[in-house]
């Protein structure tokens, strides 16, 4: 219901709107450009365009995709413009067990080698492919939502993602 | 869910994402007068219709010889003539129709999720799409034989993401009409392409299609266009029937 008070035009509501999905907005923006300078400036300006677009938000509708399809737009704007988008790497304690970290659960599952060759896989990977993959696995989307957030249909979703899987897969196998 | 897209999901716990600043300050520090009123402003920008064409001799608006790049406006739809046709990937003719206007509905059900008055139509469609920015459209006919397309856009603000682009090749007439007062454009001749592109010109070529000849115009804050193999006495007679 806060969507709703926003879009009524309460700033505080829009406040509470903008803490409780920053966060989601930033790793969407920072996944879809690689740079946190530019996830930081268009995230920002994403909550601003959605702010100005809330008359026209759907009552009933989900907030967070129709928010991060903002966030997508300004993202794909600003790889445009600065025709860059740098590639994505993994956390320092990720990939230095012997550095002190202690190996988690998920270290135990995808060895380093594996984690850094997937990576380089889906770095190399066309552009629309990764969004879908960042979409879907990193932000853990559901395919309606990816769908929702990269502006195609949900079927295009399936075969993007069945196709950067085969991508992958032919690169690094399917252990 | 397979063993690769488990541990996608586990890489994707494991990558360098910094954490996210404190937006919020930022954010209301920007909001300032885009408060977001009860009526808001529109900016009639309904289908952007951007026409290309190879050779302007061929055009049948006679002014429009005049120069190489010219724009026509109805209302919100905006014809671009330019002098090169951009290459078209996949190939229209690939595409299936169905697929590209949008999930398909009950036409009670295009009603209630429409969000508007939709059209009065004598004849009761084959099928029903809601497409893209809530455009609804009423196929007779079918996706691979159509008879007639109607589609009903509403009028769009200048930041929505999605206008409608239209490539007109060399072999495509565009002339000038009027359908009860409103300025109309009829597409005829050669088929022309379709396509969604955003509101930053990024065209997505999955949703291009080849079209017929076609009738566009803007009423009541709608745009509203007529597609099949049809005469311009016949779409005229169509639109009249509109309501």
């Amino acid at each position: 219901m806060l969507a709703e008070r926003a879009r009524r035009g309460d700033e505080r509501a829009f406040e509470e709107l903008v803490r409780a999905h920053q966060g989601i907005a930033f790793r969407t923006a920072f996944l879809l450009t690689g740079s946190a300078a530019d996830a930081e400036e268009v995230a920002q300006t994403g909550f601003v365009k959605a702010w100005a677009a809330l008359p026209r938000f759907r009552s009933g509708a989900e907030f967070r995709p129709w928010l991060l399809r903002i966030v997508a737009n300004e993202a794909h704007n600003r790889r445009r413009s600065t025709k860059r988008r740098a590639a994505l790497a993994l956390r320092a304690a990720a990939t230095d067990a012997s550095g002190g970290a202690v190996p988690s659960p998920e270290a135990t599952v995808v060895d380093d080698e594996r984690r850094h060759a997937l990576l380089t896989a889906v770095n190399r990977l066309a552009e629309r492919d990764r969004d879908v993959l960042a979409c879907r696995y990193f932000l853990e989307l559901s395919e309606e939502e990816t769908a929702e957030v990269l502006g195609v249909r949900r079927g295009t979703v399936k075969s993007r993602t069945a196709r950067a899987l085969a991508r992958l897969r032919a690169e690094v196998g399917d252990e | 869910m397979s063993e690769l897209e488990r541990q996608l999901v586990v890489l994707g716990g494991t990558l360098d994402v910094p954490e996210s600043p404190d937006l919020a300050p930022g954010v209301l520090a920007r909001l300032g007068a885009r408060r977001p009123a009860p009526r808001r402003r529109r900016i009639v920008l309904a289908l952007a219709v951007i026409a290309v064409a190879a050779l302007l001799a061929t055009l049948a608006i006679p002014d429009a010889r005049s120069a190489l790049l010219r724009f026509f406006q109805i209302g919100g739809e905006h014809i671009e003539l330019v002098d090169e046709l951009p290459s078209v990937s996949p190939s229209p003719s690939e595409l299936d129709l169905g697929l590209a206007l949008g999930e398909r509905v009950s036409l009670d059900e295009a009603r209630r999720r429409a969000g508007f008055d939709l059209l009065e139509l004598e004849e009761r469609p084959d099928a029903v799409y809601l497409g893209p920015r809530d455009t609804v459209w009423f196929l007779y006919g079918t996706p691979a034989a159509v008879r007639l397309l109607v589609a009903q856009t509403p009028e769009l603000m200048v930041d929505e993401p999605f206008i409608l682009k239209k490539l007109v090749a060399s072999g495509t007439r565009v002339e000038s009409l009027a359908v009860r007062g409103a300025s109309a454009y009829f597409l005829s001749g050669e088929p022309h392409v379709v396509m969604l592109v955003d509101e930053f010109g990024v065209v997505y070529p999955e949703t291009a299609r080849l079209a017929r000849d076609v009738l566009v115009w803007e009423e009541d804050g709608h745009t509203v266009r007529l597609e099949g193999d049809l005469t311009e006495e016949e779409a005229l007679e169509i639109a009249e029937s509109l309501h």
